[in-house]
């Protein structure tokens, strides 16, 4: 132990004197408050969340001496996660928030990509002055707040006044009640859900389309050239050269819009607040309204954990995949 | 098969590849020109209704162009004392604008550091601060209310401002950054008797403005557009940020939907209209960090 000590010391005493002295004082007095700010508001606040997990806690009772933790807001161990398994109201919800969640991330990839992927092809094929010009159209909705966007998007589905409801009279359809009817389904997928889901894509495939333009940049043009020598016609390029050639893009892209889905909260909060019937109740909102409507923040401190769970293992897969056989 | 036939009918085939070529450029166009249309159509939608007076907006079937144009409805809301807008803006000004403030110097100090200096520890102090960038804000949220209601942060501007002043993504992407200048240079201006600080706020800072800009203008956009926390952390109606003054405009008009929609476009479109001057950062900072 003393000779850690000793061994320390030694460490500044040198780093404190001789030519080093000024880079040591600085690193030390540009790094120490940046650290002790990330230690209180990133550190402590992600050590907190894995304490709640083990209360049944609430910031309306004042509980114990530490951290409100003890006295009215109990110790219960895992009892929040064994209760996720039970019959109870919570659990429902919770469960029918991961399944919700899941029917939209794992509906908004593919759907995101089948419109990026050839959408990106498309605009870098057109000459440069009106390539700028659709992706800064493309890109608008993006650069929208998602609040604008819910805000939008209820109007378009607005069952009187709605622009949707008008051209399906017009082509002779019956109206809908788009975000509210709990019997509407399609695909098994309830229609609000769908309602949502093209929202959401109408604003975030400006990101994809961005970076997929960008990627669709870096493939050389040498390549293409020698397939056109060969005698390949353009879709046998897209499929044999271009698609291998974003592989990692597509990758990135593909993890970088699960995750973001999976963190859903603005649209569906704004647009249905989880109706009809729990049936666009996402996990983050679940998590919104039990900790702060009813609450029960030891309760949504635990689905926030099985949301990390699921944010971690994607990034996981994404690093082991990113290890990509692809060089250019 | 003489030369002449073979010669004709060569000529034939290059006509028909020239005439799919062009056909494939007119359908590509097409298709681009009506997807842009699909893009911009809920946007035309949400101005024209603003437009409209409150009885046409709800008749049926609705119309698509405003029959008689007014401005009605905007000045319902410049003249209601319940939505004084300046305040608003104001409001998510200071917010967005400190932030991007302290990220900025706070981000450009440490990736200086960290790609600059040798020190004990600076591997495991690294790894952390990517390891923080993994945990979803929605995990911390709720012990970060609990943090602020303890030092009585509820409920001000400063609650939103205080606990983000430092980003791991921005000191990474400026640590990347800074690692690209030459330490030469730095060295000279220590020959010249530049202290550490001076180097930093000399150098540095003028060496690596793109990536200042792409990383102030991304936060500023995180910023603006953040509806989550603020909801949560502001009570009082006068504090709101914008994002939430607007739900809470159409919630409150539920049934007036040229005043919501005069609301949207008062908040949504003059920031669109700036991002529209700078989009060339915007994209670059977008394609180069995939930053969302």
């Amino acid at each position: 132990m003393s000779a850690f000590v000793q061994g320390v010391q030694r460490r500044w005493r040198r780093a404190l004197s001789g030519p080093n002295r000024a880079k040591s004082l600085f690193v030390g007095s540009a790094l120490t408050p940046l650290m002790l700010y990330m230690l209180f508001w990133t550190l402590l606040p992600a050590i907190w969340a894995v304490v709640l997990v083990f209360f049944k806690y609430s910031a309306t009772r004042s509980g114990g001496s530490i951290l409100g933790l003890g006295g009215d807001n109990p110790y219960i161990g895992l009892g929040h996660f064994q209760n996720m398994l039970s019959d109870s109201l919570e659990a429902q919800k919770f469960r029918i928030s991961l399944k919700n969640t899941l029917i939209f991330a794992f509906l908004v990839l593919p759907l995101n990509l089948a419109i990026t992927i050839p959408l990106a092809v498309a605009i870098e094929a057109v000459q440069q002055r009106l390539k700028t010009a659709f992706r800064f159209v493309y890109f608008l909705p993006t650069l929208t707040a998602s609040v604008g966007v819910a805000i939008m998007w209820g109007y378009l589905y607005h069952p009187q006044q709605g622009l949707f409801n008008m051209v399906l009279k017009a082509l002779g359809g019956s109206p809908k009640i788009w975000l509210t009817d709990p019997r509407e389904a399609l695909l098994g997928v309830p229609l609000a859900m769908w309602a949502i889901i093209f929202a959401y894509l109408w604003q975030d495939m400006g990101y994809n389309l961005i970076i997929f333009i960008a990627a669709l940049q870096g493939v050389p043009q040498e390549f293409k050239e020698a397939a056109v020598v060969d005698g390949a016609n353009t879709w046998q390029i897209f499929w044999r050269i271009t698609l291998p050639l974003l592989q990692p893009t597509l990758l990135f892209v593909c993890v970088m819009t699960m995750l973001s889905s999976f963190q859903v909260f603005d649209i569906f909060q704004i647009m249905t607040g989880g109706g009809p019937k729990d049936y666009t109740r996402v996990l983050v909102l679940d998590i919104y309204l039990n900790a702060f409507r009813f609450q029960r923040m030891g309760w949504a401190g635990a689905v926030s954990m099985i949301l990390f769970l699921i944010v971690l293992v994607v990034t996981v897969v994404q690093m082991r995949l990113l290890r990509t056989r692809w060089e250019y | 098969m003489t030369t002449a036939r073979r010669a004709a009918s060569t000529r034939r085939a290059l006509d028909w590849a020239v005439v799919r070529r062009r056909l494939g450029r007119v359908a590509l166009y097409a298709v681009l020109v009506s997807g842009c249309l699909v893009t911009l159509l809920p946007f035309l939608w949400m101005i024209l209704a603003s437009f409209k007076s409150s009885s046409e907006i709800i008749r049926i079937p609705p119309t698509l162009w405003p029959e008689k144009p007014t401005l009605a409805s905007y000045q319902t809301i410049l003249n209601d004392p319940k939505l004084p807008l300046g305040r608003f803006y104001l409001n998510s000004l200071i917010v967005a604008g400190s932030q991007v403030l302290m990220i900025l110097f706070t981000s450009s100090l440490a990736g200086f550091v960290l790609a600059k200096y040798q020190f004990f520890g600076k591997g495991a102090l690294f790894g952390f601060i990517l390891a923080t960038m993994m945990i979803p804000g929605q995990v911390t949220m709720i012990p970060g209310y609990l943090m602020l209601a303890r030092l009585g942060l509820i409920d001000s501007l400063w609650g939103l401002i205080v606990p983000s002043a430092v980003s791991a993504f921005g000191i990474f992407l400026m640590k990347q950054f800074i690692e690209g200048l030459p330490s030469e240079l730095l060295d000279a201006a220590r020959i010249d008797g530049a202290s550490e600080w001076g180097i930093y706020w000399r150098i540095v800072l003028a060496q690596v403005g793109p990536a200042l800009a792409t990383l102030g203008i991304l936060t500023f956009m995180g910023s603006w557009n953040s509806y989550l926390w603020p909801l949560i952390v502001i009570t009082t109606h006068e504090r709101r940020t914008l994002p939430i003054v607007l739900t809470w405009y159409s919630s409150v008009h539920g049934g007036r939907t040229d005043l919501t929609m005069a609301a949207g476009v008062l908040v949504v479109i003059p920031i669109l209209i700036v991002y529209t001057f700078i989009q060339r950062w915007i994209v670059q900072g977008i394609s180069m960090t995939g930053f969302k």
